[in-house]
């Protein structure tokens, strides 16, 4: 059976259904890289130039510990997936990125997906990837079938039970055992609802943001993320906010942040990686947005230098700051 | 309706050009200096680029001067620049200026329709005509200052004489008057003393385009290379930019065309701002150029894509990387070159003792 390798970082969290689905039912073997360690991030960190952004530098090092693991790694090039967006330069370059900095890799599986060359080349490109399985396009047909179905009920069931994708996907998939352990039963949130915005690969690896959302829930606070959020509500706030959107990721920045910040939450966490392109100037917005309603917003930028100790003292002040004012709005 | 102007290298030339012929109102600023620069640091995001901090300034100063349209473009590719308009115009909002920031996300002709309040066809394209033949001749007139600076016995004149050029040219009327003053300083520069041996090295710049372009942000490094006697070769320019002549585009005339063919084994797609035509210009120029300086503003997607595929080439003159932001320092720039320069010379010797 050929094993295909899916390197958790990036894009994992919002498709990883999606891709397991397509590749198991045209018969392969799908292993996923085991969660980020610090052996992970510094070897990924020792492959690229300095400036290159923390996500990628994870990525990079989940990759490096697949390569004897599997006979492909799997590494898609999503140009954009609606009409007239585009994403960041380093998801377009990420197969050739990755190639050029490992040579010892095993062969790439790269998709090109980009939805403003139309219909057919999406099709061509999705049978393209395929045939490295089978020359049945019918099976090729039905298993992309199959995958686009397992990802709208993976968001459907984010969307409403209020799950965070790794929640989400360790009930999909009932194997706890690739999921990094859940954490026991949090106390009932009693003292606020925190909103936490920013790109999944920086919310939901527990690593590089140390643990933030466990952080938040065990101080009894109810814990918002974009994936919460329906389409319509993201692409509503978005449109208020900057019109209409113009990178891919735009939605859980700005769309979340625009919405979070007027539905009354007690405050709003931002979390971009250093040196991160479109944030520098989608978190400026959200800020600034932040700055005229009057909700507390912290931004907390990460990379590789980031400490733990840093992360918790802000993290306590600005929530004792929320609690402070929650209590005087009480008083009065 | 006053336009705000920005600069950007040699830019202002050709927008002069087409607003005289156009009759737009254009509020002329200072070109960028050190204020232009520390009003763009103090009311930009922290981690936007530098050409934005740098538009930002720019903007700021055209409106204080009276200023009421801004142009900026917006939605080009994967870059932030095309996000740019959005961020520029809430800071400037919020900083209390009333004006019309327009873009041409609705289309281009409908930008150029607003700011020409109208004018025909005709008349905007030979606007645009006069003010690209400007952009030209001054291209021209450059490269000819690249090879003459790395030669020249009495080192700065041929920079004296560009200047004196790029001001000849901003004057001229018309067509004919540009001409003639092509030839003047094609010839004067022609005539400067110069040292023949031993042949000079020949550099490559490439790279971000706004850098490159613009001598306030690359701290004039094609003067400071000519001065270490280094001939520069630079094939991005603005008229490449906008080239009216559809055939270019068709048969992939331009460098960038021919660069992006050449980077396909390495990097087979665009990622926005200029990132595939820095790789293919290592590939492209392995043989004619002894180094490359590639130029980037501090936290450039593209270029560090570019940076991060560059060494997987086998082939290819050796790279400086050389990145800018606010806080870099003419100095460290020049050691720096120095240094390179010293290495391309050692390599070169080195070469010619094998051959020999």
């Amino acid at each position: 059976m050929i094993k295909i390798g899916i390197p958790r970082a990036l894009l994992y969290y919002q498709y990883y259904p999606m891709w397991k689905t397509f590749f198991e039912e045209l018969g392969a073997e799908v292993v996923v890289s085991p969660p980020t360690t610090q052996t992970v991030l510094s070897e990924g960190s020792s492959r690229v130039v300095a400036e290159t952004c923390l996500p990628t530098k994870v990525f990079l090092g989940h990759v490096l510990s697949l390569v004897k693991k599997c006979d492909y790694i799997f590494i898609p090039a999503i140009r954009s997936v609606k009409s007239k967006t585009y994403n960041c330069s380093k998801f377009l370059g990420l197969p050739d990125m990755t190639r050029a900095v490992i040579p010892e890799l095993p062969s790439i599986l790269d998709i090109d997906i980009d939805v403003n060359k139309g219909k057919h080349v999406l099709y061509q490109a999705i049978y393209k990837l395929g045939r490295h399985f089978t020359w049945n396009p019918f099976r090729v047909r039905r298993a992309s079938i199959a995958a686009w179905q397992a990802n709208l009920n993976y968001q459907q069931l984010m969307c409403n039970h209020s799950l965070t994708p790794p929640q989400a996907i360790e009930r999909i998939l009932d194997t706890p055992g690739v999921e990094p352990k859940t954490h026991p039963d949090y106390p009932i949130p009693t003292q606020a609802t925190i909103a936490i915005i920013g790109h999944p690969y920086l919310l939901y690896d527990e690593h590089i943001n140390y643990r933030l959302i466990h952080r938040l829930k065990q101080a009894q606070n109810k814990v918002l993320t974009p994936e919460m959020l329906t389409t319509e509500e993201l692409e509503s706030a978005t449109a208020r906010l900057v019109g209409r959107a113009k990178w891919t990721c735009e939605e859980e920045v700005v769309g979340a942040g625009g919405h979070y910040l007027r539905s009354g939450t007690d405050g709003v966490i931002g979390i971009t990686a250093f040196g991160c392109g479109p944030d520098s100037l989608m978190m400026d917005i959200v800020q600034r947005q932040a700055r005229t309603m009057t909700t507390p917003f912290m931004s907390l930028t990460l990379d590789e230098h980031t400490a733990e100790a840093g992360i918790v003292t802000r993290l306590e002040a600005f929530l004792d700051m929320i609690y402070r004012k929650k209590r005087k709005r009480i008083c009065v | 309706m006053r336009l705000g102007m920005t600069h950007m290298g040699n830019i202002d030339v050709a927008v002069k050009a087409i607003a005289s012929k156009l009759g737009i109102d254009l509020v002329m600023t200072l070109a960028t200096s050190q204020r232009t620069l520390d009003l763009g640091v103090k009311y930009s995001p922290e981690t936007a680029c530098f050409p934005f901090k740098l538009q930002l300034g720019n903007m700021i100063e055209a409106l204080e001067l009276g200023a009421d349209t801004l142009v900026m473009p917006g939605d080009l590719g994967p870059c932030r620049m095309g996000y740019y308009h959005k961020v520029l115009e809430q800071i400037l909002r919020e900083l209390g200026y009333k004006f019309q920031m327009v873009t041409q996300t609705r289309g281009i002709m409908h930008m150029v329709k607003y700011l020409t309040n109208g004018a025909s066809l005709g008349k905007v394209i030979a606007g645009f005509r006069f003010g690209l033949a400007k952009l030209k001749t001054l291209e021209e007139l450059e490269g000819v200052v690249h090879k003459i600076r790395a030669v020249e016995r009495d080192k700065g004149e041929a920079n004296r004489i560009y200047r004196e050029g790029i001001k000849a040219i901003d004057n001229a009327p018309d067509y004919r008057a540009i001409r003639q003053a092509k030839r003047e300083y094609l010839q004067r520069l022609m005539s400067l003393p110069a040292i023949t041996s031993p042949a000079p090295l020949k550099v490559g710049i490439t790279g971000e385009f706004f850098v490159v372009i613009d001598p306030f942000t690359n701290m004039d490094i094609e003067i400071e290379l000519g001065k270490l006697g280094v001939e520069v070769r630079c094939h991005i320019s603005i008229s490449e930019w906008v080239r009216l002549n559809p055939f270019v585009y068709v048969l992939g005339l331009r460098e960038k065309d021919k660069s992006h063919k050449a980077a396909m084994p390495y990097l087979s797609h665009h990622v926005g701002g200029d990132g595939w035509q820095s790789v293919g210009e290592r590939i492209l120029h392995a043989g004619d150029w002894d180094g490359i300086v590639h130029l980037e503003p501090f936290g450039c997607l593209p270029e560090i894509m570019a940076r991060n595929i560059m060494p997987s080439i086998k082939e290819g003159p050796p790279v400086l990387n050389i990145i800018y932001d606010e806080h870099t320092g003419k100095a460290g720039m020049i050691t720096r070159l120095e240094a390179f320069v010293d290495m391309l010379h050692r390599k070169k010797r080195r070469q010619e003792a094998v051959c020999v």
